[in-house]
């Protein structure tokens, strides 16, 4: 008898494309989805458009992919809901659990940030900008930010404990450690779990601008002359399920989830805690039974703003000592940008597989080491030897999440 | 602006997410599993689209689409 937990289905979408076949093959090349965004208002007017540098997700691309889904019944859907019933649909099928009576008794957490941007918007422009009187009728349930969780049960079938969590960028880091958990204490033994962002309408681009942390470039974790993150969009979905259940059916085994360690800072709204952060780390560590010294891929949070990177780096220093230097460190938001509360499981998702094909992907768009950030940067892609991933998630507001999967045969 | 009973089941099909071979003239609200919901939706969009103020409660789920239809283009845009 085992509550281990293991992998048996994932599904993303992102800037780098729909599925994670496509976005893998893009990411272990080299190539980023961050470009130039121009993204008109609801209104039309110009000066209302969204500009800039973003990891946007191509309309067509999502159209057709969305044109293969039985969305009639679902009523309304921000992006924020498509993103998530798309990558959900992806790792339910591949974990052959698609229309099985299985999906009945299971659970979903999926973790964001903030609600459906886009239908706020749209609902706020018609108030203030043309002095409309009415919004459309739909725009609290399609906006409300556990709409994903009710609109993926309601695509599959599921009649399990279903929520959404929220802790900003670390949404559906937590998301997958709290799925992990309700396996362990036998209260489902399936979990669709991973988290959404659609945080590239005007009122959510503006807000992160004025906050000052959004690069005026692009995204160089690590890197010296970084300016900031850039931001990105799209949803990451895993099935979790108790390694017994997932034996007796049959079902392909990915790869484990093994440990998990939260914490608060209990600090700043906005500045990264060096000591929350290595706590952890090594909770984390902890939790899966993993020693602090063996080779490990670390998939860091890595955003590209100056303070998170040079934290980050000196905390992860201060837990692995000389160790770190024989882990490979790599910082996928340089190519996906930062999906905030679906960022986490789409860089456990890419860890996996980059754990599981032996390849890490490379930080991108990389100018030159600062000597604030002294790590073993993977600057081109290259093949590693480890067996356990380390995936980093710190959110504003202080709230930490790290993962740990294992490597299966 | 005048309407057209086309521009009508357009929105229908759309705002209810049914397909628009599926609003056959004699079927019902019920049959077609169009809600309450999607009703307010559709009546949104018809009010947006062509300033026709339609109270929801005017429309039973027992009314057939050629009665909604005929019900919405008889009312004058405000």
């Amino acid at each position: 008898m085992s509550r281990s937990v293991v992998i048996t289905g994932m599904g993303c979408v992102s800037g780098l494309g729909m599925g994670v076949d496509a976005s893998w093959q893009r990411i272990r090349r080299g190539e980023g989805a961050i470009r130039a965004l121009d993204r008109p208002s609801p209104s039309g007017k110009p000066a209302w458009a969204v500009q800039g540098q973003a990891a946007w997700i191509d309309p067509d691309g999502l159209a057709a992919a969305a044109s293969r889904l039985d969305l009639r019944r679902l009523g309304r859907l921000d992006p924020l809901s498509l993103y998530a019933l798309l990558a959900a649909a992806e790792a339910v099928g591949q974990a052959g659990l698609a229309g099985s009576p299985a999906l009945r008794e299971s659970a979903i957490v999926l973790g964001c940030g903030s609600g459906g941007n886009a239908t706020i918007d749209t609902a706020y422009e018609r108030l203030f900008a043309r002095e409309q009187a009415k919004v459309h009728p739909q725009t609290i349930p399609a906006s409300m930010i556990s709409a994903p969780a009710s609109h993926v049960a309601m695509l599959l079938g599921i009649h399990g404990p279903t929520m959404v969590v929220a802790s900003a960028c670390a949404s559906s880091a937590h998301a997958l450690g709290e799925a992990m958990h309700m396996i362990r204490a036998g209260r489902a033994d399936v979990v669709v779990a991973g988290g959404s962002e659609a945080c590239l309408s005007l009122g959510s681009w503006v807000a992160w601008q004025s906050l000052g942390v959004v690069a005026p470039d692009t995204c160089r974790p690590f890197s010296q002359g970084r300016q900031g993150l850039s931001l990105g969009e799209g949803a990451a979905v895993v099935v979790l399920e108790s390694e017994d259940h997932a034996r007796a059916r049959g079902a392909p085994v990915l790869g484990e989830l093994a440990g998990y360690g939260a914490t608060s800072d209990a600090a700043d709204m906005t500045a990264p805690d060096r000591a929350g952060i290595e706590a952890a780390i090594r909770a984390a560590h902890r939790d899966a039974g993993a020693a602090l010294d063996q080779p490990a891929l670390i998939s860091t949070h890595g955003t590209g703003t100056r303070l998170n990177d040079a934290v980050e780096a000196a905390a992860m220093r201060e837990v692995y000592g000389a160790a770190l230097d024989v882990c490979a460190v790599i910082a996928t938001k340089s190519a996906h940008g930062h999906l905030i509360g679906g960022t986490g499981a789409l860089e456990f998702v890419l860890g996996m597989k980059a754990l599981a094909e032996g390849i890490a992907p490379p930080v991108l768009n990389h100018l030159g080491p600062d000597p604030e950030c002294a790590l073993p940067l993977v600057l081109e892609p290259r093949t590693i030897a480890c067996d356990i991933l380390v995936s980093n998630s710190f959110a504003f507001g202080g709230l930490n999440a790290v993962l740990i999967g294992r490597k299966r045969s | 602006m005048a309407m057209t009973a086309d521009e009508v089941l357009a929105i229908v099909a759309t705002e209810a997410g049914v397909e628009a071979s599926a609003l056959r003239p004699d079927a019902t609200l019920v049959d077609l599993d169009i809600s309450s919901l999607d009703v307010v939706s559709v009546l949104f969009e018809l009010e947006d689209r062509f300033g026709v103020e339609i109270e929801p409660e005017s429309i039973p789920p027992t009314s057939t689409i050629a009665q909604f239809v005929d019900h919405v283009m008889s009312i004058s845009p405000r």
